[in-house]
């Protein structure tokens, strides 16, 4: 990586690297054998309340001196044209913020020996599958970034997982699914992989799922039902349903998030907080320090106690709302502008024990996984169930088959009356608006009533 | 630039040759992007991208691997290439990996590759105003209108060597309906269009789909659970075919053998007045593909024609592999046939049922189950369209349902992608609370 352009630089200017590499092994044949760069550098100018970009795919001071005259022009005749009347941003205090470090960039036949050894044992231990998928997919970003009014950072952000899925034949003769993530996070596959009999453990377990779902999956009865989700659903709730709607970028295009600040959206039990890159004491999943637009990242508390409290912010929305910026405001690629991103959502978790929960239920379902989720500005939500369990008289009964559930948001969580004491993060997806970013999600079990799909 | 981009694919292609490969190709491109954009009504930002792209895959022995960056320059190139084969060298051999063996070269001109940008400007904030007049309860909650200018060129060890300059406009609509605190879903739409002739609110269906969302602000909830009939408007045709390309006529259900139409090639699938096609070359498709991703020219060809399956959407190596015809273009350049019916006359013909903009569902399985949210949509009752709905859930089958065709429109939406109609399914089942 180039070191960091000077302050004469501009406004804002960003270096940046991606990096992927990827292997892909479809009924033990390789489909997918990948590795990508891309690197380069932009600078974004502010000028009467617009923005002027600009971005190349070279970084040289020649090219960082075109960007920057690019970026200004842009600035210029948008200004002119649909000027708001707007001065500089807020000062803020300058800093730099070094999380960097040297990557390890491993040779593509450790992702492939690694896939080949666990497509081998799937393989050989669960012949009735009728197809098995393994995907070893890693990614790196590496930004530096330099800004005229604010915080100065290096940053990388490694990421690696492993995807198994598989697809057995149904009872009525009809091919069902199920896929997991096996481990993975923050950090290189070296560091988050040691030897593929490690996983073993989590693909038996898949695959004993999908046994259960094959042979004794039911569909779930429509209507509106006492529901546990698990905490891989909580999480995608805590990020499709509440947090997109409190991205301020959206709340300004009329979210129903902009109505109910400061009013009571759930229930009292539920807390929900974005955080930066420190939770109960432990590094988050993806931590973010620095944004690009050099905001120092501090968490930002969305819901407490019910009560709908902030928003995630840029620092031009955070003046407009009067809140302080936390460091929400992230770009994807080199050539990417700063959008309100989410970082490590999460619904806190509460006191209660999960068995409880589930004896709490006369006639229910508690939802483990899901494939989707997709929500409105609304707050009409929309999850893909792909596994779960019935729930009579408190107890766990047959698995389901895949199912949807909906509701509304912020009427579901006023629905909410036990939290589980254990929660569960994921970071293995990509939040996509506009651009894709790697996010954090997570949350405890959460006792609720939502809409369930049937058939 | 095009020569210049030509010669620089030709030499990946030696550079991976020389590092020991096979079989080889490369993939080279320059793009320019002008880009406006809108947010909360707002004007916003607008970007000027300079973009490289350079891919490389080289084949040896069986083993396939590929190398992609955005730089391509002699030190990258031959970096690359070691690379690339290095990825190859970890691959397990499979002699179904192929390129293009037979070259017909051609250097193509596509759209309007040089951007009027003063132009497109006014056309954007021509069609602010117009939504601010014709449409007042609209909320624009994000507008990207841009247009991307790529040279690009393929070559591969066969002799194929093609290129392209294209250019051609994108507008892209977010947008919700509201009326004080009470608010629609948001809706997306858009168009591409090689011209600036017309205003933006005259192309595709921004117009229609700007009305029908001022009418979702008021919602009611359909009572209980019912099997009536779904109308799918033209774009939210494109969510169900593309299930269908990929998990039962594509490679994904094909290659893990989970399809449902596996064996059906030449067999009846649906009803007989669907056909599907998936056609790059139509001239109401706007810069469409003109050579594959493996080197082949782009050819039309008809996935479903008359309700039987004619062909699969296959790239070389899954063809190769299944002993199958290989797909004839890469694209997503759908387009159906229209029916004979005017959309107005089908609805009459309904007693109950659902128009359905938008589909927000779990991903389909491979055996066709869909269930999800039916959003942006309206109650169809005794040959009327009705209320708007929420918290409405849409659920059936999909291989199903195409045997299960009520009629397909004789209107068609032209949008620069795809070309579709309005079609009408019997046998679904709606629930609210």
């Amino acid at each position: 990586m180039p070191r960091a352009p000077t302050r004469s630089f501009g406004p804002s200017g960003r270096a940046q690297r991606n990096l992927n590499r990827r292997a892909v092994l479809l009924n033990g044949a390789l489909v997918g054998n990948v590795r990508t760069e891309q690197f380069g550098v932009s600078a974004r100018v502010y000028e009467n309340g617009v923005y002027g970009f600009s971005s190349t795919a070279e970084y040289t001071d020649e090219t960082v001196k075109d960007v920057l005259k690019a970026a200004s022009e842009n600035a210029a005749f948008l200004a002119k044209h649909a000027g708001k009347g707007k001065g500089p941003h807020k000062a803020m205090a300058p800093n730099r913020i070094v999380t960097a470090y040297d990557l390890n960039d491993l040779e593509q036949r450790t992702y492939i020996e690694f896939a080949q050894a666990l497509d081998n044992h799937i393989a050989s231990k669960y012949p009735d599958l009728v197809s098995r998928t393994v995907v070893i997919t890693c990614d790196s970003m590496e930004k530096l970034l330099c800004v005229s009014n604010g915080c100065d950072g290096h940053s990388i952000m490694p990421r690696s997982y492993i995807y198994v899925m598989m697809t057995a034949m149904g009872a009525d003769g009809k091919p069902v699914e199920l896929y997991k993530v096996i481990g993975g996070g923050y950090g290189t596959f070296d560091r988050n992989y040691t030897k593929p009999e490690d996983c073993f453990a989590e693909i038996d377990g898949l695959y004993d799922r999908i046994q259960q779902k094959a042979k004794d999956g039911v569909y779930p009865e429509a209507g509106t039902k006492t529901v546990i989700l698990g905490g891989i659903l909580s999480g995608m709730l805590a990020h499709e349903a509440v947090g997109h709607t409190v991205e301020a970028d959206l709340v300004i295009g009329g979210s129903v998030a902009g109505p109910c600040l400061n009013k009571r959206v759930g229930s009292e039990l539920v807390n929900l907080v974005d955080f930066a890159h420190t939770a109960f004491g432990q590094p988050t999943p993806l931590p973010i320090y620095v944004d690009d637009e050099g905001t120092a990242a501090t968490d930002a508390v969305l819901i407490k106690d019910g009560i709908l409290v902030g928003y995630m912010n840029n620092r031009e929305s955070a003046e407009r709302f009067n809140m302080v910026p936390q460091g929400n405001a992230r770009a994807y690629l080199f050539s990417d502008e700063p959008l309100i991103r989410m970082r490590n959502t999460a619904v806190l978790p509460g006191k209660s024990k999960l068995e409880d929960m589930i004896a709490s239920i006369d006639d229910g379902y508690y939802l483990l996984d899901t494939n989707n989720g997709q929500a409105d500005t609304t707050g009409e939500f929309m999850f893909g169930v792909t596994f779960g369990y019935e729930i009579k008289k408190g107890k766990l009964e047959r698995p389901l088959l895949d199912t949807t559930i909906s509701g509304v948001a912020f009427d579901m969580l006023k629905t909410v009356d036990m939290l589980s004491d254990e929660m569960i993060w994921a970071s293995s997806g990509m939040c996509g608006k506009k651009q894709p970013m790697p996010v954090g999600m997570g949350g405890p079990a959460v006792k609720c009533r939502v809409n369930i799909g049937g058939r | 630039m095009i020569e210049s981009l030509k010669k620089t694919a030709q030499s990946a292609v030696s550079a991976l040759q020389q590092a020991g490969a096979d079989k080889a190709q490369a993939n080279v491109s320059y793009a320019i992007t002008h880009e406006f954009n809108v947010d909360g009504g707002e004007f916003s930002l607008f970007r000027t991208l300079f973009d490289k792209q350079l891919a490389m895959t080289a084949i040896q022995g069986g083993k396939k691997g590929t190398v992609a960056q955005n730089r391509y320059d002699e030190e990258t190139i031959a970096a690359s290439a070691k690379a690339c084969l290095e990825a190859a060298a970890s691959a397990q051999p499979d002699e179904n990996w192929d390129f293009a063996p037979i070259s017909q070269n051609e250097d193509f001109v596509l759209g309007e590759p040089k951007p009027d940008t003063d132009k497109l400007f006014f056309r954007c904030q021509e069609l602010m105003a117009s939504v601010k007049e014709r449409f007042p309860k609209i909320m624009m909650e994000q507008m990207i209108v841009s247009h991307k200018e790529t040279y690009s060129a393929k070559a591969n060890s066969y002799g194929a060597l093609f290129s392209t300059h294209e250019g051609c406009y994108e507008v892209s609509l977010m947008f919700s309906g509201h009326d004080g605190d009470k608010a629609s879903s948001f809706f997306g739409s858009g168009v591409i269009t090689d011209s600036l002739d017309k205003p933006f609110l005259e192309l595709g269906s921004l117009a229609e789909d700007l009305a029908n969302v001022e009418k979702q602000i008021e919602t009611t909830v359909v009572d209980g659970k019912f099997e009536g009939t779904m109308v799918l408007m033209p774009g939210c045709v494109t969510s169900l075919f593309y299930t269908l390309l990929s998990d039962f006529a594509g490679e994904q259900g094909l290659l893990s053998g989970t399809s449902l139409w596996k064996d059906k090639l030449g067999e009846k699938v649906a009803d007989e007045r669907i056909t599907i096609s998936l056609a790059p070359l139509d001239e109401r498709i706007v810069c469409g593909e003109r050579y594959t991703g493996e080197g082949f020219r782009a050819e039309n060809y008809d996935v479903i024609k008359d309700g039987r399956l004619n062909a699969f959407a296959l790239g070389l190596y899954a063809a190769n592999k299944l002993q199958l015809p290989r797909g004839r273009n890469d694209s997503f350049n759908v387009i159906v046939a229209p029916g004979h019916k005017p959309i107005a006359d089908i609805i009459a013909s309904i007693d109950k049922g659902i128009l359905v903009g938008r589909f927000s569902g779990g991903q389909p399985s491979s055996n066709g189950d869909f269930s999800g949210v039916a959003k942006n949509s309206f109650l169809i009752e005794n040959g009327k369209i009705g209320p708007a709905l929420s918290e409405t859930m849409i659920a059936g089958n999909m291989a199903d349902m195409l045997n299960r065709l009520r009629d397909i429109s004789a209107e068609q939406v032209v949008d620069g992608m795809m070309v579709l109609p309005y079609m009408a399914f019997d046998g679904i089942t709606i629930s609210g609370k």
